[in-house]
């Protein structure tokens, strides 16, 4: 397989980069359910107002697909792996999402994933 | 008692049923001056209180349709002027022949129809903290229990010797987007092949901090194909820009020694314009000869945050920060280019997300909850070139009443990045605006 290619597509959201995005997060799971468990539930106003922040380049409730893709209704745990790898050990050839992952909790990136996941495309 | 509902001239009908019959109503009535309101918010039958929001860009139409999403109950009415906005975002690619002005204006349909929020094309006058009233340019008066104000900017007219608002009619600002934007179209369109185009920035806090740079890269594409000998010079009030080294290499590999910035302490600051003859002189008075001359002048909050009392001597707005209310006047939210934010830059894009953390703190103020924890996010795309994009992001959370940069978030395009970055950039910049469109006005992705 050739890695250069894969990972060129990372950015665009393709199947074959996802793969390549689920594999390193793995690693991250053990470390991050701890703290999970000891911190307080995010309230539902406040994942909305966290998620709204995604919408402007995501469209509203996430539901926009243009160049940038939609995030609403995609599976919890890969949109989970998928922010919680941007964050941590973001794939070669992202643009943005690292910077930006960076920029919240790992609890608010799984509420995030949770809030968007039930989001009917 | 029945809650008195409000009159408007000129309103436009919302289509969603609910409110159709409630309008429908109101044609006896609409004769009345003076918009009666929520005298008593709790009794009657839109108990949630009303919000009147001035100002239809990113902030304002953004806080209109979030504030309706979180309580429909909630009355909203938008107030502005112009049935299409034009937004600064993009209105680069216009000056470079790369879009039409169509496809950067927007409408009020979804707000209107979707939302049910009431759209009056007026311009807000005055506003009395006091009363709790806004005044329109059409003579109504409306009551509110909270005001939202995206105002944008206006210019500081004769800050620069000679730069007034008739002197802009022949050397364009164009920073407003709209008749400014076609005019500067026009004038680099007919432009001599080998004239300079000379372009003046103030100091900071302005719109669009890396605006300017944009600005100079696209007409330098624009030349680089169409006015080969022409050349682009930057005078600028400062010595350091947004971006600046991704700029100029972008700039040096690109356009090689067409783009000429100079900065404030090699004599870039303009100090005075002649229009007519499309000169400048800056500090050290040297004087420049332009082709086509555009002047970006220095700024300030836009005029009704001054008629709110909202600004502080800055000319700016200080707002308190997990809110976006102002400090100084109770129960007026101010949101976008006015504000004194940093370090968020005065963009469209922070004025969308701070437009949401004020209509989520609106909503709580109306039900007597607490708002949730702010936070907000900003990424300024700009294009070199069509095809050459670079970013500077950034995540800014609440700290002690201030706002704060997430350390260790954020930041800008690698420097090292290679062309297919640059690319995937310029595509996502393209990418972002239509989700960014879509989000505040509803527009649909272009077919």
């Amino acid at each position: 397989m050739n890695l250069r290619n894969l990972t060129s597509l990372a950015p665009r959201w393709q199947p074959s980069g996802l793969l390549q995005t689920l594999c390193g997060a793995v690693a991250l799971l053990g470390a991050t359910t701890a703290l999970a468990e000891t911190t307080p539930p995010l309230s539902q106003q406040q994942v909305k107002l966290l998620a709204a922040t995604c919408a402007s380049c995501h469209g509203t409730d996430g539901g926009f697909a243009g160049p940038i893709p939609a995030i609403a209704g995609r599976p919890a745990d890969v949109l989970s792996m998928q922010l919680l790898n941007y964050k941590h050990r973001a794939p070669a050839g992202t643009t943005v999402m690292d910077r930006i992952a960076k920029g919240y909790t790992d609890e608010e990136l799984r509420a995030l994933a949770s809030h968007f996941s039930s989001i009917r495309k | 008692m029945q809650h008195n509902q409000p009159v408007l001239d000129n309103i436009s009908t919302p289509t969603a049923p609910s409110r159709r019959r409630f309008l429908h109503g109101l044609s006896a009535a609409s004769m009345l001056p003076v918009l009666a309101a929520c005298s008593a918010p709790t009794i009657g039958r839109a108990p949630a209180g009303r919000v009147v929001v001035v100002g239809g860009g990113f902030g304002g139409a953004t806080a209109a349709k979030y504030i309706k999403r979180a309580n429909p109950a909630v009355d909203v009415v938008l107030i502005e002027p112009n049935k299409r906005f034009h937004t600064c975002p993009m209105s680069n690619l216009v000056l470079a022949g790369e879009r039409t002005m169509d496809s950067i204006s927007h409408g009020y349909d979804e707000l209107q129809g979707t939302y049910g929020v009431r759209v009056v094309h007026a311009r807000a006058d005055d506003v009395n903290p006091t009363a709790r009233t806004v005044r329109l340019s059409t003579g109504t008066v409306l009551e509110y229990d909270r005001l939202l104000l995206s105002p944008g900017i206006d210019f500081r007219w004769n800050a620069i010797e000679g730069y007034d608002e008739r002197a802009s009619e022949l050397a364009p600002h164009a920073w407003r987007a709209g008749p400014q934007t076609t005019l500067l179209r026009r004038q680099l369109e007919s432009i001599e092949d080998g004239g300079t185009f000379v372009l003046s920035v103030p100091p900071d806090p302005f719109r669009c901090p890396p605006g300017p740079y944009e600005r100079a890269s696209l007409i330098a594409h624009y030349f680089s194909r169409h006015k080969p000998r022409s050349k682009v010079l930057i005078l600028d009030a400062k010595d350091n820009f947004s971006k600046q080294g991704l700029f100029q290499a972008a700039w040096k590999k690109l356009y090689g020694d067409r783009i000429e910035w100079v900065g404030l302490s090699k004599d870039g600051r303009v100090v005075r314009v002649d229009a007519a003859r499309r000169e400048v002189q800056t500090e050290f008075g040297t004087i420049h000869k332009a082709a086509v001359l555009n002047v970006v002048p220095p700024q300030k909050a836009g005029f009704i945050a001054e008629r709110a009392g909202v600004t502080d001597a800055s000319g700016w707005v200080p707002v308190h920060a997990n809110t976006f209310e102002s400090r100084l006047q109770k129960d007026i939210y101010v949101v976008g280019d006015a504000t004194i934010a940093a370090p968020m830059p005065k963009s469209g894009f922070t004025a969308n997300t701070q437009a949401k953390v004020a209509a989520a703190a609106i909503v709580a103020s109306l039900d007597g909850s607490t708002p949730a924890q702010a936070l907000w996010v900003n990424t300024c795309y700009s294009l070199a070139a069509p095809d050459y994009g670079v970013t500077v992001a950034g995540v800014f959370r609440v700290e002690n009443d201030k706002i704060i940069s997430v350390p260790n978030s954020g930041g800008l395009s690698s420097a090292n990045a290679d062309d297919s970055i640059r690319r995937t950039e310029a595509a996502y910049a393209q990418g972002w605006y239509q989700a960014i469109s879509q989000d505040t006005w509803g527009t649909p992705r272009p077919a």
